[in-house]
């Protein structure tokens, strides 16, 4: 090859030719979405992230939590995201616009995260202002499925929460939970039945449905606050297969002054902290758990179609074409 | 100086030429000394510390209590560690030594101003140990490849923009009209780094690009980062390295231009294919995915090149520590892309997306290629530089096949592993934790591989060492790995 020039210019070419194709026209075609609303300008969606959440988020970059858990429903022609009730529609990029950073992971070796705020039982959203309109009995709502009908039946239940209300809602919903549950000592007949409740519904369609085959009586609800700040502690506690490393760092044990703390780890067995002691989250722990607790895309989005739409498709899917999912390709 | 008749060191031009020519190498050698070695002992150093997080890693991916309760320590950090050690520390600095050395041989010309490239590699060590710090206490970006927190990654760019413009200033001292195959290569590596660095950390920190566009540039960034810097130093090793050991001129020049062109323009087009059917529209995934399939047309001349440069020499391989390992690598690099196009076809991608799989590809790419590559180069340059030959022909032996066979393993483990769990996963009627579990075994028998490589790295680094501390064999005789005497003879000419 003769000559410097036509050289560097080939090798600056070729690299800004990529740059503009993968990046520039990207962003110019998907670049600067808006959230989407509806004619009167209200059910916005997405919504921007509270502090707390933004910080989770953080918290979950660090500890590498995108290395094993994705957050990305993939369409129903590819893969079996929403049949694993991942999700009932496919992620958009829409979904994403107030996320920073976005975690979309490439990993699974743990299950996927995109719709596991979507997933806690519904009681969860009970002190937040605009989920006070469901009525669904707590059991019942658990399942995705039962998400998306209850979704169709009112407001937008499931929503991430707007910036004013969220700090507030998220330990509020920690704080709320072990109230909910009798006593550190925890009597597990009354609880089970919630825990059971919770896990049944997505039974329903498919006999494997359940994410594990063991869940553990005495626990607090699947996918609650509570269950999450369980399940950070001691994985093995409720899944004994699982390979997630316990994130105890997280979490602190302390000597009970006056009261039990309402915060307070609700753990059996072997993970139990002595007597007079008990084990709290540090301010990091409640921030991951707002963060996962606010990731929900069970929204309907107008570009894509939800799995209720593609019902006629697909005879498996059992409930109804939810209003606000029709396609709109 | 060729006692045994083979042309392992030395061409044949070297006989016309005469000893002026000779003794100017030898010049130019000495000139690269200080700063080749700077580089070379840190990626080894490097080496060293990500090879023993990696076996961390891996074991703690199916023995998850091992150590978690101490933060810095969790598995989520630990491996972005390991990989940023590899990829910076490693990877690059041993990439950056060979080149720098390569440049200087092929610009013809004594290196200049090695101050430059000291300081240069001093603070690409602070950099990159600055990242590792950060990541360690909970600092971490979340992005691939580039977890370094900000802080360090200026430094590296610093430390970069240092041995960029050394590489450019060097090019203009060259000697001589012609500009080898090998520079094409080098001058691209060096130049697209710069830009594709400073382009990921522009759109993804100093002024982010909106949702899901963060994800296509971390891809975008990864992906060019293993194709158009280290494969590129790769490619251009390994055509240097390949012709000089065996003696002879590369087969094709024409091919050699079609294949670097056709390199660049498609191999930079890959990445998106790693967000198939994601948050993303379709054509972004499908022009990667039709680049990719785009790149077997560089694979194919590139291979058929170095095949035919070798025709006939494949035997020297006996001999040669750097003939084994460049052909290696530059074979690995032929399975590497026809992987990476298996793997990015949408049927294929549909079970491997969320897999193993995808870990078997880059550790194709950055070790059995790039990785194998270096060390052939490593296994040439290093005695030029301290005048001494490497001392034990059976330590490279151990370390040649301790590295086959330990990438290899874990190729295929890894690959199998990841495509049961991609079925598992696929099959909604069975449990998630069942594709969880299916690819634990086969993430038990990637540590076994990871073993094999700690021994052999640690052999490496050992023989390594021993040259550093001028301990190696006083001989004008190159170090083979198996005596010469008998078949020798046939083979020569």
């Amino acid at each position: 090859m003769k000559g410097l020039a036509p050289l560097f210019l080939g090798i600056f070419g070729t690299f800004a030719f990529s740059w503009v194709g993968l990046t520039l026209i990207p962003n110019w075609q998907i670049g600067h979405l808006n959230p989407q609303s509806d004619e009167e300008g209200t059910d916005i969606y997405p919504m921007p992230q509270s502090g707390m959440v933004t910080r989770g988020a953080r918290v979950y970059a660090a500890n590498g939590c995108n290395y094993c858990h994705s957050e990305q429903v993939r369409a129903e022609y590819s893969g079996a995201d929403i049949e694993r009730k991942w999700g009932d529609r496919r992620s958009a990029p829409r979904d994403y616009i107030f996320e920073r950073p976005v975690l979309l992971g490439k990993m699974r070796m743990g299950q996927d995260l995109a719709n596991i705020g979507a997933r806690a039982p519904k009681e969860e959203e009970s002190p937040s202002p605009t989920g006070g309109a469901s009525p669904a009995p707590q059991g019942a709502a658990a399942s995705p499925s039962a998400v998306a009908s209850a979704k169709a039946a009112s407001s937008p239940p499931a929503t991430s929460p707007s910036p004013a209300t969220a700090p507030a809602t998220s330990p509020g919903a920690i704080a709320s939970k072990p109230p909910a549950s009798p006593g550190p000592a925890g009597p597990p007949p009354s609880k089970s039945p919630a825990a059971a409740a919770a896990a049944s519904p997505a039974a329903s369609p498919r006999p494997s449905a359940p994410p594990w085959p063991e869940q553990t009586a005495g626990l607090p609800p699947m996918y609650s606050a509570a269950w999450h700040h369980v399940h950070l502690y001691s994985p093995r506690s409720i899944n004994f297969d699982s390979n997630m490393p316990s994130y105890r760092f997280l979490y602190e044990t302390r000597r009970i002054t006056d009261a039990r703390s309402s915060d307070a780890l609700q753990l059996t067995g072997s993970d139990a902290p002595r007597e007079g002691w008990e084990i709290v989250p540090t301010y990091d722990a409640k921030c991951l758990v707002a963060y996962m607790m606010a990731l929900n895309q069970s929204h309907p989005l107008k570009e894509v179609r939800s799995a209720g739409a593609s019902a006629a498709a697909s005879p498996a899917a059992s409930p109804p074409p939810a209003p606000g999912g029709q396609p709109a390709k | 100086m060729n006692s045994t008749g083979i042309p392992l060191k030395e061409p044949a031009i070297s006989a016309a030429a005469g000893d002026t020519e000779q003794l100017e190498r030898a010049l130019i050698d000495a000139s690269t000394r200080v700063p080749v070695l700077i580089f070379y002992t840190s990626a080894v150093a490097w080496l060293i510390l990500g090879t023993l997080l990696a076996g961390f890693v891996s074991f703690k991916l199916h023995t998850p209590d091992l150590l978690s309760d101490i933060g810095f320590l969790t598995w989520g950090r630990v491996r972005p560690v390991h990989m940023n050690v590899m990829v910076y520390g490693w990877a690059s600095m041993a990439g950056m030594g060979t080149a720098i050395w390569l440049m200087a041989r092929l610009c013809r010309t004594v290196l200049r101003y090695p101050l430059l490239l000291v300081a240069g590699a001093g603070f690409w060590n602070l950099g990159v140990f600055l990242g590792v710090c950060g990541i360690l206490l909970g600092d971490s970006t979340g992005y691939q490849w580039l977890e370094f927190p900000s802080y360090a990654a200026i430094i590296l760019f610093v430390a970069y923009t240092l041995v960029a413009s050394w590489a450019v200033l060097m090019f203009r001292f060259r000697r001589g009209e012609q500009i080898y195959i090998t520079q094409w290569y080098l001058l691209g590596a060096f130049l697209w780094f710069p830009w594709l660095y400073a382009a990921g950390q522009l759109m993804l920190f100093v002024v982010p690009v909106q949702g899901v566009l963060q994800a296509a540039v971390g891809w975008w960034y990864a992906n060019n980062l293993l194709f158009l810097w280290f494969g590129a130093i790769g490619l251009g090793t390994a055509y240097y390295m390949i012709p000089k050991v065996i003696g002879r001129p590369v087969y094709s020049y024409h091919l050699a231009t079609i294949g670097f062109w056709s390199y660049a323009l498609f191999s930079s087009w890959t990445g998106m294919q790693r967000l198939v059917d994601g948050p993303f529209p379709a054509w972004m995934v499908t022009a990667s995915i039709a680049a990719t399939i785009l790149t077997l047309i560089p694979v194919a001349t590139v291979g058929l090149n170095h095949h035919m440069t070798m025709q006939g020499y494949f035997p020297l391989m006996r001999y040669s520590p750097t003939l084994r390992f460049t052909v290696f690598g530059a074979m690995s690099y032929t399975v590497f892309s026809l992987v990476g196009v298996l793997i990015s076809l949408r049927s294929v991608a549909r079970y491997v997306n969320f897999t193993q799989a995808s870990i078997a590809y880059s550790h194709l790419g950055l070790y059995a290629f790039f990785t194998m590559v270096i060390f052939g180069s490593m296994y040439y340059i290093v005695p030029r530089l301290i005048g001494r030959e490497w001392r034990y022909g059976s330590l490279i032996k151990l370390h040649f096949w301790a590295s086959a066979y330990g990438i290899g393993l874990m190729t295929l483990m890894l690959l199998a592993g990841g495509l049961t769990q991609g079925a598992s996963m696929e099959n909604p009627s069975l449990a998630f934790s069942e594709s969880v579990e299916s690819v634990l075994p086969y993430l038990r028998g990637r540590s076994l591989s990871g073993i094999l490589l700690m021994v052999s790295h640690f052999i490496f680094a050992y023989h390594f060492g021993l040259m550093l501390f001028g301990l190696g064999r006083k001989s004008t005789v190159p170090t083979f790995l198996n005596p010469v005497e008998a078949e020798g003879a046939e083979v020569a000419h």
